[in-house]
């Protein structure tokens, strides 16, 4: 410091205590910040880095390969494949030009700029997330879309993978599609590891083996900046495991078989709803499985739109519904098995029992009709059965009561869901004492167990409740519950779930019934209940069913479904069904019908012929016509 | 301890002799330490650029501009030091007429953000007159006083620099700048300190001030600068605002640590958590980046560059030049305070640019005048032989 003393001459006052001031007021602020500086840096540095370092650093899931799917043969029924999304991160969309670039994007992407705003502020979560305007959007556009950046702030093109369903419509309703993950689903599946912008299954094995599919979410520690932009990933702290695949108890090429014929028989009935399946009764391996009409999941997979969805839904066909497992039916004569073989268990009757078969039965002060009107005269289980004669069967069932006739039912499966390895099953209807008291406050009439005996009334059942019950007389009387997956296969090649078959239980009726079911069920074809059926080089078991539904028109006729349900032996041609080795049992259900003959039968030789490369016949092609002949059979 | 002068130079006598001591005049650790600050701040230009992810001297961006600035403010410092510094006595009126006029028309053309009017588009560089206000109203000022040697304890001296001051004053509240308006009443208030007015007016004067507070309130606070104030009064009103930025300039600070986490790595700058961190906040990128070290080296250099301004000012003969000096002192010191008092957390948020380190020409490019200016002072001094 210079020495005041040290300028004498000095002509003016300087007011050196004004400099002093001044130096103490400079030390004043410089220790001040100092001594904040320190407090920030050095005392509580630690607790600031930690601070700055939660800042800057999230953890990001990274989402797994969705598990694929096989037919059994190995070929590819569900891929992955990339495809490009446009979004919006609303909190990079400026308000003012809200309206330019929704009008901007809604050009190119051929969508209304309401629509687009909509889809923005429909949006929960932050800000700061990306909503998905459109899915699968062309290569073209997406790259236009990617060159308007300065134009179109705050939108952006990401490759997302998505579902591919290289079958289109064979294998609907089977694999089901994925779809954007709802409020309700996230909130429960969020600790799960879930994601707002996840996909989930919505239906099918999709649906039913998501958490086998999804695989495990990985997660990566991403250094991120203010506005929540990723500025790179500082390390993988978990890598993702893909999610296993799939591969299904049907072969394609069956499949195809069976939806050919399924799709000859409704174009020439003129049906609009049918179900065709087949299994394997000694496995519950479910070997085709088709339910027309149906829909392509690859919609789903592309991000349907709301047209679409809507279009699906109101169509009064329901092709979104599977009618194989997801509605019921009355089962019609097809049912007289469950009455035939606990009448024989419950020693009502014997294999050799002759029962008058008269046009019709009174019971109750009303008349109960056989279906010809006509009768067979006296007959055993085999010509009753054989011939499907209501009135035997009237009175078979009035022998065996209400509540047996419930319980030989739900020991055959029927009432409760089968438990087949897909979402939504329904339980059909299988009325008994308690039932009836529950459902309408009074107990069974005589009417109504008359009405049940022959799959009427109030019963009702699945095609796969149906093709179950069967499979388990053709076996011997094992119930097996349905099966749709062989194998479940870990992403690196191990086999994490082998095909096993799932007893159920197996049915309380003795194998001589059984046997004696099975040969009645031999004689359908022999007495040609079902036409020409016997005729082919292959021998088949079988029931046929026409299910009254609905209300009757002018001329007091009900409409009719068409069931068939019928089996060959291991070796096909062999006509001995004492055996109880049978490798394949075929359902076969023809809605509303109406038909002069039973288009179930018929669909399902055509499907016989295809799959045992027989050559198809058309000797009696009358038999697809329409001609509502008011009776059952 | 510095070694004292020798014999002072007979300016401007153009011998050998006389050169040795105009440069033994010429202060140059001064020029030293000004020259170390501008070179903090173009590390943190270039540290900025890169951690936007540019290449350093791509085209417009902060490094290149600041290089730019820094070249002109050189230019403009030797300028300052050449021309005899009583051309601005003689020129006083006219400078003071020019000043008003620059921001008059920055308030009729001038852009900024949100509908203020602060800078002046000239070519492809802005410059904000405000930032040269300041340094011409010291000059203003200095030279206002220097002639009022001797009435210096008057009421009137006081009340002729408030008149000087207020319309600038008034023109820089109205685009509108609070930061700009506080330093210019700091320039004032240190001036007139330090030309020994009458403490018991300057008091006096104080007291008006706070008095006044509760009608700039009401009337001359925009709303977002009050908002400023109650945040920083009451942080846990406002998480995502003002009070946002104040603690992420704290976390950036305090992640900084002893030693700093090095040049370029600073996280909190890098996600751009940090508001304007090129400029208002490049203190806090400095902190997480230099640690308490950097920090404090950088204090150390301001202190230092004080301490040859006072020094300067001590020395002058010229009352001009001691008023000036003590201008420069009290603009540099009042708005390093203020500037890192907000970024650590102990004064609100104010608009006011660290010198030399935040980014912007007009804040350089000034300072670099008002040195060149002091060491026009320094080497003019017909110093009294002993």
């Amino acid at each position: 410091m210079s020495n005041p003393t040290l300028l004498p001459h000095r002509e003016r006052d300087r007011r050196p205590i004004r400099f002093v001031a001044f130096g103490l007021v400079m030390l004043l602020v410089f220790s001040s910040l100092t001594l904040r500086l320190g407090y920030l840096q050095i005392t509580n540095g630690r607790t600031y880095a930690a601070k700055a370092e939660a800042n800057r650093t999230v953890t990001v899931s990274i989402p797994a390969p969705r598990g694929l799917i096989y037919d059994r043969q190995g070929r590819l029924l569900v891929g992955n494949v990339p495809s490009y999304t446009v979004e919006i991160t609303p909190a990079d969309l400026p308000y003012g030009q809200r309206d330019t670039v929704s009008a901007q994007l809604g050009s190119l992407l051929n969508m209304q700029p309401s629509d687009i705003l909509a889809i923005v502020d429909s949006a929960t979560g932050s800000r700061f997330d990306p909503v998905r305007i459109k899915q699968d959007v062309p290569k073209d556009t997406a790259d236009i879309v990617s060159e308007s950046a300065a134009q179109l702030p705050g939108v952006q093109v990401v490759i997302e993978s998505r579902r591919d369903y290289t079958t289109g419509t064979l294998f609907s309703h089977i694999l089901g599609y994925t779809g954007p993950i709802d409020a309700t689903a996230y909130a429960q599946l969020q600790s799960s590891g879930y994601l707002p912008s996840d996909d989930i299954g919505k239906a099918g094995l999709e649906a039913s083996f998501e958490s086998v599919l999804r695989g495990t979410y990985g997660q990566n520690l991403v250094e991120r900046d203010a506005t929540g932009k990723d500025l790179q990933v500082l390390k993988t702290v978990q890598p993702a495991v893909p999610g296993a695949s799939l591969t299904l108890t049907i072969d394609s090429k069956v499949q195809t078989e069976a939806l050919k014929a399924l799709l000859w028989g409704m174009k020439a009935a003129d049906l609009k709803r049918g179900v065709i399946m087949a299994m394997n009764p000694q496995t519950g391996e479910i070997l085709a499985m088709v339910s027309m009409p149906t829909y392509d999941d690859n919609l789903f997979a592309k991000g349907i739109s709301q047209a679409d969805f809507q279009k699906l839904v109101t169509d009064p066909t329901q092709p979104l519904l599977d009618n194989s497992i997801q509605s019921q039916y009355p089962p019609g004569s097809t049912f007289k098995l469950v009455t035939g073989s606990g009448a024989l268990q419950d020693r009502k009757i014997t294999p050799t029992t002759q029962i008058a078969t008269r046009p019709y039965v009174t019971i109750a002060g009303t008349k109960f009709w056989d279906w010809n009107h006509q009768g067979f005269g006296m007959c055993n289980i085999g010509c009753g059965f054989g011939n499907s004669s209501d009135t035997f069967f009237y009175q078979v069932a009035t022998m065996l009561g209400a509540d047996r006739l419930s319980y030989y039912a739900h020991a055959f499966g029927f009432g409760q869901p089968t438990g087949i390895d897909l979402p939504g099953e329904a339980s059909g209807i299988i009325p008994s004492n308690a039932w009836k008291v529950a459902t309408f406050g009074q107990p069974m009439y005589a009417g109504d167990t008359a009405w049940a005996g022959i799959g009427q009334g109030y019963v009702a059942v699945t095609p796969i409740q149906l093709i179950t019950a069967y499979a388990a007389l053709a076996n011997g009387g094992k119930l097996y519950r349905p099966q749709l997956v062989e194998t479940v296969t870990a992403a690196d090649g191990t086999v994490i779930t082998p095909f096993k078959p799932d007893l159920i239980r197996t049915v309380p009726v003795s194998a001589a019934n059984l046997q004696t079911m099975r040969l009645a069920a031999r004689e359908t074809v022999t007495l040609r209940h079902t036409y020409n059926l016997v005729d082919m080089p292959i021998a088949v078991a079988a029931k046929s069913g026409t299910a009254e539904f609905g209300v009757k028109d002018a001329q007091g006729r009900l409409p009719y479904h068409s069931w068939f349900v019928g089996w060959v032996n291991k070796d096909p041609t062999s006509k001995d069904f004492t055996q109880t080795n049978s490798q394949l049992i075929v359902v076969a259900f023809a809605y509303s019908a109406q038909t002069i003959g039973n288009a179930g039968t018929e669909i399902a030789k055509y499907f016989f012929q295809e799959y045992f490369h027989i050559k198809h016949d058309y000797l009696l092609p009358q038999l697809m016509v329409k001609g509502n002949f008011a009776g059952g059979g | 301890m510095r070694v004292m002068r020798a014999e002072p130079g007979r300016f401007p006598d153009v011998s050998s002799r006389a050169v040795g001591a105009l440069w033994r005049a010429y202060d140059l650790q001064l020029t030293t330490y000004a020259a170390l600050l501008g070179a903090v701040g173009l590390v943190m230009a270039y540290v900025n650029t890169v951690e936007a992810g540019q290449s350093a001297l791509s085209s417009g961006g902060v490094f290149q501009r600041a290089l730019l600035w820094s070249a002109l403010a050189i230019v403009v410092f030797l300028i300052g030091t050449v021309f005899d510094y009583s051309w601005i006595k003689t020129f006083t009126w006219p400078v003071y007429v020019i000043n008003i006029g620059l921001l008059v028309l920055t308030k009729l053309i001038g852009d900024g953000v949100g509908g203020s009017a602060r800078w002046i588009a000239i070519g492809p560089l802005t410059f904000q007159f405000s930032e040269l206000a300041k340094i011409l109203m010291i000059g203003v000022l200095a030279a206002y006083l220097g002639n009022r040697e001797g009435k210096l304890d008057s009421l009137g001296s006081i009340l002729g620099a408030v008149l000087l001051v207020v319309p600038p004053w008034v023109l820089v509240m109205l685009q509108p700048d609070l930061g700009t308006s506080l330093v210019l009443l700091a320039i004032l208030a240190g001036m007139l300190f330090m030309s020994g007015a009458s403490l018991k007016w300057l008091i006096a004067g104080l007291l008006g001030v706070l008095a006044a507070i509760p009608l700039v309130w009401a009337y001359v606070l925009q709303d977002y600068q009050r908002q400023r104030i109650l945040t920083f009064l009451n942080p846990s009103t406002d998480t995502q605002g003002a009070a946002w930025q104040v603690t992420q300039a704290q976390i950036a600070v305090g992640a900084g640590g002893p030693l700093g986490v090095g040049l370029t790595n600073g996280t909190q700058s890098r996600g751009q958590f940090l508001p304007v961190q090129e400029s208002d906040f490049v203190f806090a990128v400095l902190a997480q980046e230099l640690g308490f070290i950097g920090s404090v080296v950088v204090f150390l250099l301001f202190i230092a560059l004080l301490w040859r301004v006072l020094v300067s000012a001590w020395r002058s003969k010229d009352p001009f030049g001691t008023l000036y000096g003590a201008g420069v002192a009290s603009l540099l010191l009042f708005q390093v305070f203020v500037n890192v008092g907000m970024v650590v957390g102990i004064l609100p948020v104010t608009g006011i640019p660290l010198p030399f380190i935040s980014h912007g020409g007009a804040s350089l490019v000034s300072i670099a005048l008002g040195l060149g200016v002091i060491q026009s002072i320094n080497i003019r001094q017909q110093r009294a032989e002993w």
